[in-house]
């Protein structure tokens, strides 16, 4: 499942999609078990102004995220973890989009 | 789903990573000299101090990533990083050709961005927490003497004691 976005859909050369919801609760509960993990997603999803389980796109991913980050520590962690992924999305469906020869490679 | 036992998503390791200040962008000059060093003493382009969070290699401090996306993103997904096996060994991990290795050779980085070879050692700290790793980088197949990793673990060292010297 991929998070709508502006553009949408997966880089297919690097075969990747922007992160969604349900993979940030999963990376939650991997690290605190099920029931922390989804606590902490609610808690952030409140603070950033909606609730789980309606974060269908990438702007209130990263929102949600960044109320993640806001606790601090371990979930911090997590919330770094979302963040990068999201930007590495960003950057390579931006290349990915651009004109023949506007590419960059790593 | 329970709890995970991959290291990577140990709570206390990544708690231990926050403790540290590894989230902050001020460590990236008390590494950034190591990461050259890195690069300079064994003849390679691409040197990089990462830190392995539970999703993504975050880069803390670098050498010779100057224009490539991956400076501009500070980091790519896990899955696609070969410093997360030394997060999972605890040893260095050495890939001297990236196209005949069966886990990488259809890694993103090596199909699109033309990653070749590998030799990574891991940080680690004193409290037993594998943090991230000093590695290098090469776009050219390459082997890598006993000595060169011997010399990446001192730096790798010696990184560990200039974070750890933030904490106190």
């Amino acid at each position: 499942m991929v998070a709508k976005t502006e553009g949408g859909g997966r880089i297919p050369a690097y075969g990747y999609g922007a992160p969604t919801e349900a993979e940030v609760v999963a990376s939650l509960a991997r690290v605190f078990g099920p029931e922390r993990g989804s606590e902490a997603w609610a808690k952030a999803c409140r603070t950033a102004g909606t609730r789980a389980g309606a974060v269908t796109t990438t702007a209130l991913v990263e929102r949600c995220a960044q109320a993640l980050a806001a606790e601090g520590g371990a979930f911090a962690t997590v919330a770094r973890s979302v963040d990068i992924r999201m930007r590495t999305y960003t950057r390579l469906a931006a290349t990915a989009a651009a004109p023949a020869g506007g590419g960059t490679r790593a | 789903m329970t709890v995970s036992s991959d290291p990577l998503h140990d709570a206390a390791r990544l708690q231990e990573i926050a403790d540290l200040g590894l989230l902050s962008s001020d460590v990236d000059p008390i590494l950034s000299d190591v990461a050259s060093r890195a690069a300079a003493s064994l003849g390679m382009p691409v040197s990089l101090v990462s830190v392995v969070l539970d999703e993504a290699l975050q880069v803390a401090a670098s050498h010779g990533i100057d224009g490539l996306w991956l400076n501009d993103v500070g980091g790519h997904p896990v899955e696609w990083s070969f410093c997360a096996t030394s997060v999972r060994t605890r040893d260095a991990f050495v890939v001297p050709n990236t196209h005949v290795h069966p886990e990488h050779r259809t890694n993103p980085l090596v199909t699109q961005d033309g990653v070749r070879c590998y030799a990574g050692v891991p940080l680690i700290s004193s409290r037993g927490f594998v943090l991230g790793n000093l590695c290098v980088v090469g776009m050219e197949e390459r082997t890598f003497t006993e000595a060169e990793i011997g010399g990446l673990r001192d730096m790798a060292a010696e990184a560990v004691r200039r974070i750890e010297a933030r904490r106190r």
